[in-house]
């Protein structure tokens, strides 16, 4: 076809996906349509199975099973009206602590990220309920919305996240060894945040100044009780789900099932599971997954299209003739990513441009789970990077008027370094990553 | 046409609205098995059949519903900044380009897939008790046709908005958290601008 050969059609269909990504229209029916007119040039009347199989293969996914499970927990913890006392009694407990309400803030984004796996609601949830907390206690306005947004991102990173398992099913790499091996660098990450924010609240305390004697000094009582009620729940939630996962008692759908499950006991428990909250849990629930989901049925056909054409062979030929050395491949495929965070959502660079980058990484010998590591820690960086960041626009939006726009780019700058330290860090010692699925399944 | 576009946003919505609900048969069925496997020592032999079919249909069948609300992700970062009339144009043309196309090949292709199974009464290889699937796979053909209805109704709208300049309303729905947030938050801030405009014109300094 217009003399092209197979692969050079493959490439023309890659380089048109990516023209047609900026006109905006819904990327799914983009994905089906190329690969269907590429595909029916191609292979002609082949396309019509092809493209049944790949969608019936995303249908009967066991893998993908879980993301409407973890996600309806998410929104149903959400809406149980946790957060005000996960935050309070973390602010108590914290009390002692250089940048107290900080790190309470960070600890609250984690845990209730976590749990929820929804960026934006943690963090423009926070925006109102810790914001005016702090800049009241006269924080730093930077200081401050600083936190807020990279804690509220964590929650992508630390497993049960919905992210690794897009990944998982993307990169054929097994889910439960992704959660093993995300464990650290998720917990290595929100510890590098805490310590770089206590060191700054000790240099120079007036960015966070030290609450008054009476906020400071709680009954020991009175903080347990704060802590049993709202913080000890939701960590037994998380780490019953992650560990059954992780020591092999249960798949991850079943897992996610029983969160969610436990997700409306505690919400019951909490008495704010009324029917209106569990019929807008189920709906979102249902229109997040039919996003994602038909976003894979579009990449499933795409990939095969793309893989059937071998427009791989002239990328790989391309990087070849660059001569680079894997940590110069990795570089560049890592710098790549953080380039394509900038306008794309993470599950556009999962589901669509993960597959490009896959079959490379034989070619540089390089393993999967560490790589999906790697960008786990990277995807953090295009939630807070200038000038299309999810986080900072939300707090923003819920943010006193006084608080600019770019104060909260300023916030979130030392963080977004953090974020690249850890990702040296996890490349220079791998096995913050690799230990515990290398110790647990070997 | 006012009529024809909500009938088929409600046709869309209820569909998705009623299998959206898979979710919690699912979070049960798929619990019930881990507690039988683990207290009765006893796993099901449908369960996981169960799963996938729950899930599959769940997503599927939502898809239409997630296209009326506007819920198909986009890479929008050029698509938000422009105009109503612009976007419109945009998605019409692409509405008889891509989705058109791919979704009569989607109806066309899962006509006859679904058919075969049909015709061989296909049961799940899955598990030994091997319900049948072809109820299952008949979803495929079913939500194409939703898929072309609803597109049909977008492309009325944004043909709608290349007249007026301005996106026609949408079925009212439940939103994201952030959304409605942020909603109230630029609310509350319009409102405080407004009484500081009405004292200000109140002591005459505006």
């Amino acid at each position: 076809m217009l003399g092209l050969t197979n692969p050079e059609l493959g490439v023309a269909m890659l380089a048109l996906f990516v023209v047609f990504i900026m006109f905006g229209f819904p990327i799914a029916f983009t994905l089906m349509a190329l690969g269907v007119f590429f595909g029916y040039w191609a292979m002609g009347d082949f396309i019509w199975p092809l493209l049944v199989q790949r969608t019936y293969s995303v249908m009967t996914n066991d893998v993908l099973i879980s993301i409407p499970l973890f996600v309806f927990m998410g929104y149903i913890i959400e809406r149980a009206n946790i957060l005000d006392r996960l935050f309070r009694s973390l602010q108590l407990a914290a009390g002692p602590v250089p940048g107290s309400l900080a790190i309470a803030t960070l600890a609250t984004c984690a845990i209730f990220a976590t749990a929820t796996g929804i960026i934006g609601a943690c963090v423009t949830l926070m925006g109102l309920l810790a914001l005016p907390v702090m800049l009241r206690a006269g924080y730093d306005v930077k200081l401050s919305s600083g936190v807020i947004c990279a804690g509220g991102c964590l929650g992508i990173l630390i497993p049960p996240s919905v992210m690794l398992i897009l990944y998982g099913a993307t990169a054929g790499v097994s889910v439960v060894k992704l959660y093993a091996g995300a464990l650290l660098p998720g917990i290595m990450l929100a510890g590098l945040y805490m310590i770089f924010t206590m060191i700054m609240a000790l240099l120079n305390p007036s960015l966070a100044p030290k609450l008054s004697d009476e906020e400071r000094n709680v009954p020991f009582t009175q903080v347990v009780w704060g802590l049993a009620t709202s913080f000890l729940p939701l960590a037994a939630l998380i780490f019953a789900a992650l560990g059954s996962i992780v020591f092999g008692l249960a798949t991850p759908s079943e897992a996610a099932a029983m969160g969610a499950l436990g997700a409306l006991l505690l919400a019951a428990a909490y008495r704010s599971l009324t029917f209106t909250k569990l019929k807008e849990s189920v709906y979102l629930t249902a229109r997040t997954t039919a996003m994602v989901c038909w976003l894979f049925v579009g990449s499933f056909l795409f990939s095969a299209v793309f893989a059937y054409l071998g427009g791989h062979e002239p990328i790989a030929q391309f990087v070849k003739y660059m001569d680079l050395s894997p940590l110069g491949f990795l570089i560049l495929a890592q710098i790549i990513i953080f380039i394509l965070g900038w306008p794309l959502e993470w599950t556009e660079i999962i589901i669509i441009f993960m597959p490009i980058f896959l079959p490379l990484l034989q070619t540089f010998n390089i393993d999967p789970l560490f790589f999906g590591l790697l960008v786990a820690l990277n995807i953090q960086t295009s939630f807070l990077s200038p000038p299309v960041a999810m986080a900072p626009f939300y707090l923003k939006g819920v943010a006193p008027a006084s608080v600019s726009i770019n104060q909260i780019f300023l916030g979130v700058m030392p963080y977004l370094f953090l974020v690249i330290l850890s990702m040296i860090m996890l490349y220079t010692f791998p096995q913050i990553g690799l230990f515990l699925p290398n110790y647990l399944y070997q | 046409m006012e009529r024809f576009l909500f009938l088929v946003d409600e046709l869309s919505t209820w569909t998705g609205k009623v299998f959206a609900w898979c979710i919690l048969i699912l979070t049960l069925t798929t619990s019930y098995e881990v507690f039988s496997r683990y207290m009765f020592g006893a796993p099901t032999t449908w369960a996981f059949d169960a799963s996938y079919m729950l899930y599959g249909a769940l997503f599927l069948m939502a898809g239409p519903y997630a296209l009326a609300q506007n819920g198909h992700v986009r890479g929008d970062f050029l698509y938000r900044a422009w105009s109503p009339r612009r976007q419109a144009f945009n998605d019409l043309v692409l509405y008889v380009l891509f989705f058109f196309p791919g979704m009569l090949a989607f109806v066309y292709a899962g006509y006859d897939f679904a058919q075969m199974s049909w015709i061989m009464k296909e049961h799940s290889a899955a598990s030994p008790d091997g319900p049948p699937v072809y109820h299952f796979k008949s979803l495929i053909p079913i939500v194409g046709v939703l898929m072309v209805l609803q597109g049909i109704v977008e492309v009325i709208r944004c043909i709608v908005c290349l007249r007026t300049g301005e996106w026609p309303q949408r079925l009212h729905d439940v939103e994201e958290l952030e959304k409605v947030l942020l909603h109230e938050a630029e609310q509350k801030k319009q409102a405080e601008m407004r009484k500081a405009e009405n004292i200000g014109l109140a002591r005459g300094d505006i």
